[in-house]
């Protein structure tokens, strides 16, 4: 659905899929804007299933068209093909045979006079949306009931005359749906009976849940989109929870001040964006040095600078990665969905606490900021675990930096007795103590950069689908990951042989988890949303790789459909 | 015979803060004196050494913190203030000093100072002043005079310096003192009242650079130049006075206690614990999205 910004596209999306939860279904709403805050084109793309949905899909099954020029402005995000059913506002004044979609011929075209019906049945356009949601709950079966429910409860506030003016113009377009049946057959299934209950939220949201359930207990941040509503979540919730939040000067000081609060002793965090990621460098520099456990998580939008920051993109990875003065190892994480979000972001602060170092995590705008239903997380197979303290004995000749086999050494914070010791930027020696001495330098480089090669053979942080004796491979990360899934799952259905690797954690790289994917491989493609391809360049930077070693890359707000990866597949299956 | 040893209260003296560090200051440099005057200051106090968080940033006087017993954390340049600040929120009942060198706190970190001023934790923020970047040898500083000739400025400054007593005046700051560490007794009781006032409190201190420092500013200098603003008849809780005499600042070296607010407003950690008690296990989002509860509010539905 697109349309102008007061035209309550999003709201309508919002709708359906609140309806869509209570009904049972899985469903994700991806909503896209342009850059404005009030007015300007506004869209939303719903994709409801019976069963869980891996990402926002690819060509529309159906189109809603309040306006062309605003719908035609999001080109690639709404694509429409032969399978499309497109329903458009009479008003726009366009022929059914001369939509503007550029020789593409819909299975149906349809134009309906929502802003009419919304007029004559609530006296007002602004319940337009009411309108659509009638015209989709009659023509498509979607969830009338839930719908109806949704309304009530969303307009019971705004009085009694705006509330049955939008129930009047829902019936409205239900009736006209009846009145007009559509030529095809198109009517959703239902929910599968033990559904169970479901819940409906967005990354930004369950990326703050997991950090409380993880038990962190300070923010630091400053307001940049796509990542707000990280700080927003946990402005409201932290406190219940005896922690505390800053809304910092900049961002810098936004990680400085959970830096802060690491070495005070509690779990932090700080959230941002692609131009934040740049300005918090240096002083996650200092979490490496000072090994002080830290997570930051880069909600990626189009870069460089300003870029696009309602828009999703996968190029800040060298960034996260690379962006260190010094010889720096940080683990980098990234989910690939909105309720693995909660589990990466959960790992992130195991990750920090255990070897005492700074993890980005590396969301995007399109997991971030996308709605999705999921089923209440179980949290049962999550362990958390907390920073090695010193015992009493160590506390005795307390040595902050000692240097251990596996290197990590214990943690003490102020308020611990015996413990005191200096941290720094400055390189140290065991006690603390700046030094200039290269000999130390090196043992400290050497212990920083040793403590994190478990990580490596972190299996667990891959997810490995398909066929284990297939030749053709595909590599994805982040949101792109679940186009590459359902790509593999279409594939397979045609009998095509492939395999899938999605790396959660993407630095540092484990070697032996890509040599093991790539041994029976002749041919591999990396699925990305960058245009240089940046994890299909890191991977060669570690890794021998298979003969034929591809990338599909694309940069930010270029959406890549599972249809697109499937072609690419059948292209490697027929050479 | 009872084996339990009689309780007595742990003494503090001036020792009882000092490490075994060996500070790379050059011999005459101020901040040895700066640091002999917290050493007594802290002892007057008698928070025990691992109670005190001891921040700083970079440059000569950020050494400061490893020549203490205290927790210390020499971090990245100008940054001193935001991460004390993350510190004092994680845990209030920490001592939290602050300290850095001029360029420190009102160049690279200026932007910061506001913000701690107006957010008001209970924090002492300590600068030593010298009108010159030591560290990196010689040059221009933010509180260096116009005309200033220094490595970087050869035919010197054309540009005004910062006046840090008028900057933090300005925004508000509770506490705000100048001390100089030829006054030794005057200085440690500055930093002492500075810990005690409940808030933000500031400290200037013209501690001079004996490498790179305009003769005048030298210690010896300093005993004949020094006018105490207690002895002028200042009074230290009027802040619009205060601002008129801050405006001397390099031209008269007025020492002791500019202003002083007479009724501190609450701390932002004061805050904190109220909201946290207000808010406590209310409506907690996390708990319904682990379907420990049904969700009514927020972005959260029940199916």
């Amino acid at each position: 659905m697109a349309g102008s910004g007061g035209d309550g596209i999003v709201s309508a999306g919002e709708s359906l899929i609140s309806a869509a939860a209570a009904e049972g279904y899985f469903a994700i709403l991806t909503k896209s804007f342009g850059s404005q805050i009030r007015g300007g084109e506004s869209s939303c793309r719903l994709r409801v299933s019976t069963r869980p949905v891996l990402n926002p899909g690819g060509t529309l099954s159906v189109a809603v068209v309040l306006n062309w020029e605003d719908f035609l402005k999001f080109g690639a995000e709404l694509p429409v093909g032969a399978n499309t059913v497109v329903v458009y506002e009479t008003k726009t004044g366009v022929e059914p045979a001369v939509i503007p979609l550029g020789g593409v011929t819909p299975a149906v075209v349809f134009a309906a006079p929502m802003e009419a019906m919304a007029l004559k049945a609530a006296g007002t356009m602004q319940a337009k949306n009411s309108v659509v949601l009638g015209l989709l709950a009659g023509w498509f079966g979607l969830a009338r009931k839930s719908i109806l429910k949704g309304i009530s409860k969303k307009f019971a506030r705004k009085g009694a005359a705006v509330l049955e003016g939008n129930e009047r113009a829902f019936a409205a377009g239900l009736e006209y749906a009846e009145q007009h049946p559509l030529s095809a057959d198109r009517q959703l299934s239902p929910p599968a009976p033990t559904a169970g209950r479901k819940l409906l939220t967005d990354g930004n949201d369950m990326c703050g849940a997991a950090a409380l359930f993880a038990g962190c207990k300070f923010f630091g941040g400053y307001p940049i989109t796509p990542a707000s509503e990280i700080m927003q979540y946990l402005g409201r919730e932290i406190w219940k929870y005896g922690g505390s939040l800053l809304q910092a000067e900049d961002e810098i000081a936004g990680v400085a001040a959970a830096v802060g609060a690491s070495f005070a002793g509690v779990k932090a965090m700080t959230a941002t964006s692609g131009p934040g990621l740049s300005l918090k460098t240096e002083v996650l520099g200092l979490a490496s040095v000072a090994e002080l456990p830290l997570v930051c998580v880069d909600v990626q939008r189009g870069g460089p600078s300003t870029g696009m920051p309602t828009k999703a993109e996968q190029a800040d990875l060298f960034a996260a990665v690379f962006s260190a003065h010094g010889d720096t190892v940080r683990p980098v994480l990234a989910p690939i969905s909105v309720a693995d979000t909660f589990g990466i972001t959960v790992e992130a602060f195991n990750i920090a606490e255990q070897y005492q170092t700074p993890v980005i995590v590396l969301s995007d705008q399109e997991i971030a900021q996308r709605k999705e239903i999921v089923t209440p997380i179980d949290t049962s197979r999550f362990k958390l675990i907390e920073r090695l303290k010193p015992t009493e004995q160590e506390l005795d000749q307390y040595t902050r930096f000692r240097f251990t086999e596996s290197g990590i050494s214990p943690l003490s914070h102020p308020g611990m007795k015996g413990g005191n010791y200096l941290a720094a930027g400055i390189e140290h020696n065991e006690q603390g103590a700046p030094t200039a001495s290269g000999e130390m330098h090196a043992r400290m480089n050497d212990k920083r950069l040793r403590k994190m090669d478990p990580l490596k053979q972190r299996h667990d942080l891959f997810v490995l689908e398909g066929d284990p004796d297939a030749t053709i491979g595909l590599i994805s990360w982040g949101s792109v990951a679940g186009v590459a899934l359902e790509a593999l799952h279409l594939a397979r259905a045609e009998g095509l042989k492939a395999r899938l690797l999605v790396p959660k954690l993407l630095y540092p790289v484990a070697e032996d988890v890509y040599r093991e994917f790539f041994a029976p491989l002749r041919k591999c493609l990396v699925i990305e949303q960058s245009h240089q391809g940046q994890l299909y360049r890191i991977i060669r930077m570690w890794v021998p790789v298979p003969p034929e070693f591809q990338v599909l890359a694309k940069s930010g707000s270029n959406p890549i459909s599972p249809e697109e990866v499937l072609e690419k597949i059948r292209l490697m299956a027929r050479a | 015979m009872s084996t339990e040893c009689p309780l007595s209260p742990e003494v503090f003296t001036a020792k009882t803060f000092r490490s075994n560090l060996k500070p790379i200051w050059c011999p005459g440099c101020g901040d040895y004196g700066v640091v002999t005057a917290l050493y007594r200051a802290l002892a007057a106090i008698k928070r025990p050494p691992h109670e005190i968080a001891f921040i700083s940033g970079i440059g000569c006087s950020s050494r400061i913190p490893g020549y203490t017993t205290a927790y210390g954390f020499n971090t990245v340049h100008g940054r001193a203030l935001p991460i004390a600040q993350g510190i004092k929120m994680a845990n209030p009942e920490l001592l939290v000093l602050v300290a850095g060198g001029d360029g420190d706190g009102f160049s690279i970190g200026g932007g910061h100072v506001p913000h701690a001023i107006r957010r008001n934790l209970d924090l002492t923020y300590i600068v030593m002043d010298n009108q010159i970047y030591g560290l990196t040898k010689g040059q221009l500083s933010p509180t260096s005079p116009r005309g200033k000739k220094t490595a970087s400025t050869v035919y010197g400054s054309m540009e005004d310096p910062v006046n840090p007593l008028l900057y933090v005046l300005a925004y508000g700051a509770g506490f705000v003192a100048q001390g100089v560490p030829a006054d030794m007794e005057g200085l440690a009781n500055l930093l002492e009242e500075a810990i005690r006032y409940p808030g933000f409190s500031f400290v200037n201190i013209q501690s001079p650079c004996i490498t790179y420092g305009e003769p005048d500013t030298q210690l010896k200098t300093q005993k004949t130049r020094m006018r105490k603003l207690e002895a002028e008849g200042h009074d230290s809780s009027n802040r619009l006075r205060a601002m008129e005499l801050a405006q001397e600042y390099g031209r008269t070296l007025y020492t002791g206690v500019f202003y002083r607010n007479p009724n501190p407003p609450p701390t932002y950690e004061s805050q904190i614990r109220e909201r946290q008690q207000e808010l406590n296990g209310k409506d907690m989002a996390l708990e319904q999205l682990l379907g420990a509860k049904d969700a009514e509010n927020g972005n959260l539905v029940a199916g």
